[in-house]
């Protein structure tokens, strides 16, 4: 199939995904899905097409399913991943640091050969990250509700087409261009770490903000994978004064200590260096980014203490992460948060670090995705919904930017998908929102009571009276 | 399709119906709605503000209670009770057992009312004499006086098998306690028949006059604010741990005491002599089927989880594989009064053995969620989603040594399934420590008789490491004067 053009010209080649955002969002929001549908059918028979015998994890479920080749959507849907997929590794083997087996097991969700990689001296999780981004992948990571790390396998291929893709969700949510238009960039968390977050915001945030010296963390340090994987784990050694049992590197047990430390100090150290920000730039143009319980927090905080910023006329602020279970009891925060730091509005996305391009929120508060990535949604029986009117229920898609690894994905979120690009704002293409929840969110609020039950149940209990 | 089930207030001795001006609807499971009073205007239905009112009970002889608990007993069938058939219709809408394993336990009920089985309950906890009258210590010539007095008990029940609403009722009247059950929405009438079924008998029997039970959706502040008070409530016995509690947590505060019956789950330990000969690994695959399989794994007495000695190199693990085939054929040996086949499959939990499957160097999955299952961990670490754990499906988790999986016991571990039986003696004493709360033998190899052997319980066991007869009365010291004091008071007063 030849390269498909639109209506309005723009060119969406079947077999280059990662192109079509060289348009610019403008373009991508001009035409209606309808129009892209073919080429992203294409798209995707093409991905499977290449993949297919390269990439085990895939095959695997292929065979299972008997798909042998995608003439549409519909027929890839029996292949996308779900959320395990990412995270489909014993928890031992982090605990025991089986770098080996680790990397075997990353090795089947990429079609990059691993196996050449040199594993020696790999004392943690971080030492074998750090070395795969040598190696020529960019491996993120993301802890869900269980805490389990999820590893997603891309690479210096998707690079080109993540930045562009980051940079264009960033332009579309903001209104500023991060290519011509540099601003002074604060970020109250760690400088970087392999975390998607953190990864994301040290590769991209500082080419946004102009250099790394104009780019300011509120912490320097890096975020550790094996602190995070392994909090849940050490904590209940350390619990039953068994930590030197874990037989864990000597470097971790005192970076865990200097991070129990740093948890303690945060809410002060946000504080001061908030403080410290909004009295060295009175008057300057700023982005502030971060997550949106630290901006509430600050706003909060910033209030009952008379602060009140002055910045320049044209700072922004983009957040990311939700509140995450920041209690308030404020009508609209978003409103407050502008309020406190006199921005006029803030800049967000929905997305997950499962797929490369984010969905910004326009400026009715949807979410509108661009055709690069194609939205499935499910029913409670994992039946697709018609693409038609609003259609409720579990969020799935293809990411036709991953080049060298799957991008078929299904997650735990629950939206509405409105699908008669019928938004106000002007953009096209189906949008999201406003509300989105977590099925896992969901659970046990039916009043149905058993005795069977787990440790899960019991420390949560227990949390729950210790806050009391 | 929706039907709606009337769901009454009981309350001592009166049932309370839904009218067209005094009626709510609740969502209850399965399709099922809830019709019931509305809640908040009968508060004072439900609870006993003056706890002296409880007199009636206290003068009433364990004995009498104990004749009228069996007579009650005598009408708990389902054959002729429409109260049980109205509640065992939505027990089986709303709750998780299929038919043939909910009928068996409705059949079972009235067993639990024979006047044996009570006697003992309460000679082997509290003790009739302490119910009935105030008993002299030995010491300072009999002085000091115990008596075991009842108490106001606000029950928030599990609703996964309906012998908790039984056993809760019968708690209460031997203890001569004021009940008032909440119902859980999956097994939301059980009680009630019970209640109901006392009211027919004898409605102004203290036993009847001392019971309220009502459904009202667990978290309702306005409702639990008003019920959960010292003033109004001496105990609070809630099953299901934080999904019971969260809502009611705030209201507690010292005075009122809870007698948390935390979720539970159970394991089996399982020793190397298991895997050595065809006999003992079809024994000891019986074993673990039935203690897994029974009630199908909806409760806490079954095991989730199967520690086996056994090595990690393929030969071992091949054994380990073997015994992993052949529990997976004992389910469909299992008589269906105990274990069926599930309803439906568990998507979520499907989902994850899929997923596992596809790891075949970490996991080998045998079966599914509908006809059961086991999955064999190669390396010695349970499942990730080991709290998932459900529809007859267990995890065989190799281990060199079976005291390894003592990092795997707490207090949420409840029953240790056994075999062979000579680790017995090996193993109780430190898996005790670690927090668990009994000990069951898989020996036999015959399903029908491993599972009678788990039903064959003495009346008055602890239960979750406590003995909950015994917490739920207030323990009363009468110290009276010395001999020689009373003539001297007896002048005084002169």
């Amino acid at each position: 199939m030849a390269e498909a053009v639109t209506a309005t010209g723009v060119v969406l080649d079947p077999a280059r995904p990662e192109s079509w955002s060289d348009q610019g969002f403008e373009a991508l929001y001009d035409i209606s899905w309808r129009d892209c549908l073919e080429a992203q059918a294409e798209a995707l028979r093409l991905r499977f097409q290449k993949m297919s015998g390269q990439l085990p994890a895939m095959d695997k479920l292929a065979s299972k399913e008997g798909i042998t080749k995608i003439d549409g959507i519909e027929d890839a849907l029996p292949l996308m991943f779900d959320h395990r997929v990412f995270k489909n590794y014993p928890l031992s083997l982090i605990e025991t640091r089986n770098i080996p087996k680790l990397h075997a097991w990353l090795g089947r969700l990429t079609t990059h050969d691993l196996s050449g990689m040199d594993l020696d001296g790999l004392p943690t999780i971080e030492a074998w990250l750090d070395r795969l981004d040598q190696f020529g992948m960019i491996v993120t990571t993301s802890s869900g509700t269980t805490g389990k790390l999820s590893f997603i396998p891309r690479s210096r291929t998707e690079y080109p087409a993540w930045e562009r893709s980051y940079m264009l969700a960033l332009h579309a949510s903001l209104g500023v261009d991060p290519y011509t238009d540099k601003i002074e960039t604060f970020s109250p968390s760690y400088r970087g770490g392999h975390q998607t977050a953190l990864k994301v915001q040290m590769m991209f945030n500082i080419f946004a903000a102009g250099g790394a010296e104009h780019y300011h963390t509120l912490y320097h340090t890096h975020m550790s994978a094996d602190l995070m994987s392994l909090a849940g784990r050490m904590q209940a050694a350390e619990d039953r004064g068994e930590l030197d049992r874990l037989g864990l590197d000597p470097a971790l047990l005192s970076a865990r200590q200097e991070m129990i430390e740093l948890a303690r100090r945060r809410p002060q150290d946000l504080a001061d260096w908030f403080e410290a920000l909004f009295e060295g730039y009175r008057g300057k143009r700023v982005k502030i980014s971060g997550l949106g319980g630290d901006l509430l927090r600050t706003a909060i905080d910033g209030s009952s203490k008379g602060i009140k910023p002055t910045f320049a006329p044209g700072s922004i602020a983009f957040y990311g992460g939700g509140l995450k279970g920041f209690k308030h009891d404020l009508p609209d925060w978003e409103a407050y948060v502008c309020e406190f730091f006199g921005m006029e509005r803030l800049g967000t996305c929905y997305g997950m670090s499962e797929v490369i391009s984010q969905s910004p929120r326009c400026s009715l508060g949807n979410y509108h995705i661009m055709p690069m990535v194609v939205p499935v949604l499910f029913d409670a029986d994992m039946n697709p919904l018609p693409r038609e009117s609003s259609q409720t229920g579990r969020f799935g898609f293809f990411d036709l930017l991953a080049q060298t690894y799957w991008g078929g994905f299904i997650s735990g979120d629950e939206v509405t998908i409105h699908w008669e690009e019928d938004c106000a704002c002007g953009w096209k293409q189906p949008f999201v929102g406003p509300a989105i929840s977590r099925y896992a969110d969901k659970d046990g609020g039916d009043d149905k009571i058993t005795c069977a039950g787990t440790a899960k149940a019991y420390d949560d209990f227990l949390s729950f009276v210790s806050e009391g | 399709m929706s039907a709606t089930y009337e769901i009454p207030i009981v309350s001592r001795g009166r049932v309370i119906r839904p009218t067209e001006d005094d009626s709510v609807i609740f969502n209850g499971r399965g399709g099922a709605e809830f019709l019931a009073p509305d809640p908040h205007r009968h508060v004072h239905d439900l609870i006993l503000g003056n706890p002296v009112l409880l007199t009636d009970l206290m003068d009433t002889p364990i004995s009498q209670i104990i004749e009228f608990l069996v007579e009650v007993g005598k009408r708990l069938r389902l054959e002729d009770n429409s109260f049980f058939q109205e509640s065992f219709e939505l027990g089986l809408l709303a709750g998780g057992l299929s038919e043939p394993i909910l009928r068996s336990i409705y059949e079972r009920l009235p067993a639990m009312f024979d006047g044996a089985v009570l006697r003992d309950r309460v000679e082997q906890t509290i003790g009739s004499a302490f119910l009935d009258g105030w008993v002299p210590l030995e010491s300072f010539e009999g002085r000091h006086r115990i008596r075991a007095v009842g108490t106001r008990q606000l029950h928030i029940t599990a609703g996964n098998v309906p012998v908790v609403a039984a056993t809760t009722i019968i708690g209460g009247a031997l203890t001569k306690s004021d009940i008032l059950i909440k119902l859980p929405s999956n097994d939301p009438l059980t009680a009630s028949a019970i209640a109901r079924t006392m009211i027919e008998l004898d409605a102004s029997h203290p036993v009847t006059r001392h019971i309220a039970v009502a459904y009202w959706k667990g978290g309702d502040e306005a409702m639990e604010q008003q019920i959960v008070r010292t003033t109004r409530i001496d105990k609070i016995t809630a099953w299901g741990g934080m999904s019971s509690v969260k809502h009611i947590q705030k209201f507690l505060h010292p005075g009122l005491d809870l007698i948390a019956l935390n979720p539970k789950f159970s394991i089996s330990l399982i020793g190397a002599e298991a895997l050595e000969s065809e006999a003992a690994l079809d024994e000891a695959a019986t074993g673990i089927a039935v203690m897994s399989g029974l009630m199908n794994q909806t409760a806490c007495v079954n095991t989730r989880l199967v520690y086996v000695e056994c090595g990690e190199d393929d030969d071992s693990l091949a054994r380990l594989e073997d015994l992993g085939r052949r529990i997976a054929a004992a389910y469909k040996t299992l008589p269906s009064f105990f274990s069926t086949p599930a309803d439906a499959p568990s998507l979520e939990l499907e989902a994850e053995l899929e997923s596992a499957a596809m790891e075949n160097d970490f996991y080998t999955v045998i079966g599914n969620t509908v006809d059961g299952g086991v999955i064999i961990s190669r390396f010695p670490d349970r499942v990730d989603f080991y709290e998932q754990l459900n529809n007859r499906v267990v995890n065989l988790v190799p281990v060199a040594d079976l005291f390894d999986a003592i990092k795997w016991c707490n207090d949420t571990t409840q029953n240790v399934g056994i075999y062979p039986e000579s680790l017995r003696d090996r193993v109780i004493g430190p898996f005790a420590l670690a927090g668990v709360q009994q000990f069951v033998p898989l020996s036999g190899g015959d399903p029908a008789g491993v599972y009678q052997e788990f039903n064959t319980n003495p009346a008055g066991l602890p239960h979750d490491g406590i003995e909950p007869m015994r917490r739920s009365v207030r323990w009363v010291i009468d110290h009276r004067p010395a001999k020689g004091q009373t003539a001297r008071s007896a002048i005084a007063a002169q």
